[in-house]
């Protein structure tokens, strides 16, 4: 089991088959940008206004992103080869053409027990009894229905990660 | 290959064989009875002209035995020993003399003393006396003279056929003796009958034999003389059409062959057996064909028809697709048995197809819902990330201080160093809206533009419910029958489902999967009104009429029941997409709206009627009549 620190990167892999929707998770999985404008202005703020302050409590995330399940579980692969294993594995189901999201959780829930596996769906046929069946243990699978805010699953995700 | 063709195929097949196998019976019948009846009359027949042979020759040998137990009568005779001695001269004229000849039936006598000198003789031909010399016989040189005129012994004597210039005759030489039998010879007595027209009429009236007698050397087969091959004895058979010619070659008194004497035998002994032989076949022939008509009418009634039956009723099937159609056949044979079966199999079948309809239209509607489903929240989710980044950003001019800036800066006692940077402040502040607002800008592109995709995916849904689907002559009943299968056996609230009778006498132009969803959401609708009124006695009919519409030949369904029913104001409004009645909200309001496009699609429309809200309600359904119906 590993913990993290809140200035840790959390490593995410997330598959899904929409383009739009992958754009979606990089803007919500990424640092929010500060530009030297930006910086500039808060320090301004800062030393004109005393009720200014600047709080950085935000988690941090590496994103990698694929739209097949096959390409998920090289890439999962490859970076438990690379010694640097994903904390968090983010799975769309249905994925066409290739093999489903459950496919896939379940053969790289097989490379690496400890990663964090997330399904988000539109719509699955498949009961959550199931999915904790297929791709066990029950305590590291997390199920979440689409349409659903990317922000909001970022803080999820970095909350599980560190109690677990 | 048409049903109606193998109907016919196999009444053929049973007559063309049951009849074979009769032909094949009569004609093997038939031969048998020739290859062993036939032989057997023809045998008998051989036998019978065989005696017809045997009888016209002892006829003749009875003749020549008669004339020489006459020889034998008269040669022993002291009176005609003293004659020829020359001791009896009275003799002649007492004895020998025409009368004589007449009443022994002879047709010549002769006397002759020793060494064959004539001593009295006559001949008599055709009535008249004729000289012995016309006989061209018993002359000198002849070689059967010495035979008949002189015997050397008592003992001695000469009897057979002779040949004479005035035709055959049958002829006895006897020694003169004394009455006793004692000698010493005294003479020859000849006595001799012609072989002639007469003679043999007699025979032929004595031995009822068809016989006749030829010359040996006017002896003609086919038109040529045979002689070399003929000896005495029997000759070959010979047959004709008609008859049965047997042949018998006899000698001379030198022992020669001389006379060929024939009996011909009618072949009514043949002729019969062949009648016999075909009355026989007929016999057979006609019991054959009896047996096979009996056969054929037994086969027929317990095999081919209910057979045909069978074919018909699945062919009947085939073509209506009603499985509930049973055959109801009644037989306690294998045939009923199999018919019995095939009621079973039809009835398991029937109840598997409408459990499959039933599951196949969840499970269509199951799929098409997720996958909906699928595709909206994929849109959905790009849309609820822009919003929420929108809010992030403009979250962040939350806690700007442009408030504080300007009243600074209006401010009389402001600090003129600090005024230059809260002028650079809301400078700074101004930009950092703007880029958020440009930010927002382009996060409400993305919301707009998955928007769009929403309604792509609704509009590709609207777009399926209207692919024209091939058009088909329906029968009313059998798709309201599959249709009631939407209503779950086992609801909490029970329904009496009135399906009219006369509903099989309709027949609509329709597509069936698309009346029969249309039928199965309008009796769902009525079933959970139903349930919604919470109504004793739940009730839903089902009826049907013919109407003309514009000209065209329509048929009116309608599903009438007994739920909660609804007010003008609703009915305004019932097939408008996304209206619903229903209060728990489960309803998304696209049912009745769907039906409406359906039946539009298939040239119908559909029109809801209710006397009022808790009065019930009928749906009807307008479609065009099947063509030809």
């Amino acid at each position: 089991m590993s913990t993290h620190h809140q200035d840790e990167h959390i490593r995410v892999l997330i598959a899904d088959d929409d383009e739009y929707i992958l754009q979606a998770y990089r803007e919500a999985f990424s640092d929010t940008e500060s530009t030297q404008e930006m910086r500039a202005l808060d320090a301004l703020a800062a030393e004109l206004f005393e009720s200014s302050h600047i709080a950085d409590d935000e988690p941090h995330f590496d994103v990698v992103a694929c739209s097949q399940g096959n390409d998920a579980i090289d890439l999962a692969k490859r970076a438990a080869n690379d010694g640097q294993p994903f904390d968090v594995v983010i799975l769309d189901v249905r994925m066409p053409p290739g093999i489903d999201g459950v496919e896939a959780g379940c053969q790289i829930r097989e490379l690496d027990p400890d990663v964090e596996i997330v399904f988000v769906t539109g719509f699955s046929d498949m009961p959550l009894e199931e999915l904790q069946r297929r791709v066990p243990p029950p305590l590291k699978l997390h199920y979440f229905n689409k349409p659903l805010s990317f922000s909001q699953l970022a803080q999820d995700v970095a909350s599980f990660v560190r109690e677990h | 290959m048409s049903n109606t063709k193998a109907i016919r195929s196999l009444q053929r097949k049973v007559s063309l064989r049951l009849s074979l196998a009769m032909a094949v019976f009569v004609v093997g019948v038939y031969l048998i009875l020739r290859a062993v009846i036939t032989p057997a009359f023809e045998e008998l027949e051989l036998e019978a002209a065989h005696a017809d042979l045997v009888r016209a020759d002892q006829a003749i040998q009875t003749d020549i035995e008669n004339l020489e137990a006459v020889t034998l009568d008269w040669g022993p005779w002291d009176d005609i020993y003293e004659y020829v001695a020359g001791r009896n001269p009275g003799f002649r004229k007492s004895n020998l003399d025409r009368p004589t000849l007449t009443n022994l039936g002879l047709d010549m006598m002769a006397v002759y003393e020793l060494g064959g000198r004539l001593k009295w003789g006559q001949l008599l031909h055709n009535g008249d006396e004729l000289p012995l010399e016309n006989l061209a016989l018993l002359g000198d040189g002849d070689p059967a003279a010495h035979l008949l005129t002189e015997h050397a012994s008592v003992d001695s004597r000469t009897v057979g056929i002779v040949n004479t210039a005035l035709g055959p005759m049958i002829i006895s030489s006897q020694p003169i003796l004394r009455s006793d039998n004692s000698g010493p010879v005294a003479g020859a007595l000849v006595m001799a009958q012609f072989l002639d027209e007469q003679r043999l009429a007699r025979l032929q009236e004595r031995t009822e034999v068809n016989m006749s007698w030829v010359l040996v050397e006017n002896y003609v087969i086919d038109g040529e003389r045979e002689l070399s091959d003929i000896s005495i004895g029997e000759l070959p058979v010979r047959f004709s059409e008609d008859l049965v010619t047997n042949c018998i070659v006899q000698a001379d008194i030198l022992g020669s062959p001389y006379l060929l004497v024939s009996a011909k035998t009618p072949r009514t002994i043949t002729s019969l057996g062949q009648r016999t032989v075909s009355a026989g076949v007929l016999f057979l022939a006609t019991a054959g064909v009896l047996l096979v008509t009996v056969l054929w009418w037994f086969m027929k009634g317990t095999i081919i028809r209910p057979i045909q039956e069978l074919t018909r009723h699945m062919d009947k099937i085939r073509k209506s697709g009603d499985l509930s159609d049973n055959l109801n056949f009644k037989s306690d044979d294998e045939i009923g048995l199999l018919a019995d079966q095939y009621d079973r199999l039809n009835s398991e079948v029937h109840e598997t197809r409408a459990a499959l309809l039933h599951q196949s239209f969840k499970a269509g509607k199951a799929d098409t819902a997720a996958e909906v489903l699928h595709n909206i929240r994929n849109a959905m989710t790009p849309m609820i990330n822009g919003l929420d980044r929108i809010g992030k950003v403009f979250k962040v001019t939350d806690g700007l201080h442009v408030k504080e800036a300007v009243e600074q800066l209006s401010s009389t006692d402001c600090d003129p160093d600090k005024a230059g940077k809260y002028v650079q402040y809301l400078d700074a502040s101004f930009d950092r809206v703007a880029t958020v607002h440009a930010e927002a800008l382009d996060d409400l592109r993305i919301v707009a533009s998955q928007a769009r995709q929403v309604e792509g995916i609704l509009s590709d849904q609207e777009k399926f419910t209207n692919v024209a689907p091939v058009a088909e002559n329906l029968v009313v009943d059998e798709v309201i029958e599959e249709a009631a299968m939407v209503i779950p056996r086992d609801a909490p609230t029970e329904v009496d489902i009135e399906v009219d009778d006369g509903l099989t006498a309709y027949r609509v132009r329709a597509h069936r999967v698309g009346l029969l969803q249309v039928l199965s959401n309008l009796m769902l609708n009525a079933y959970e009104s139903i349930e919604r009124a919470k109504s004793a006695e739940g009730r839903i009919s089902l009826s049907a009429k013919n109407t003309v519409v514009d000209d065209t030949e329509m048929v009116q369904l309608t599903v009438s029941d007994n739920g909660t029913g609804f007010d003008e104001d609703v009915r305004n409004k019932i097939f408008q997409r996304g209206f619903t009645s229903k209060s728990d909200g489960d309803f998304t309001g696209l049912g009745l709206h769907w039906c409406a496009n359906a039946v539009a699609g298939m040239g119908g429309r559909i029109f809801a009627d209710s006397q009022g809200e808790g009065r019930g309600a009928e749906f009807h359904v307008l479609l065009p009549a099947a063509q030809g119906a």
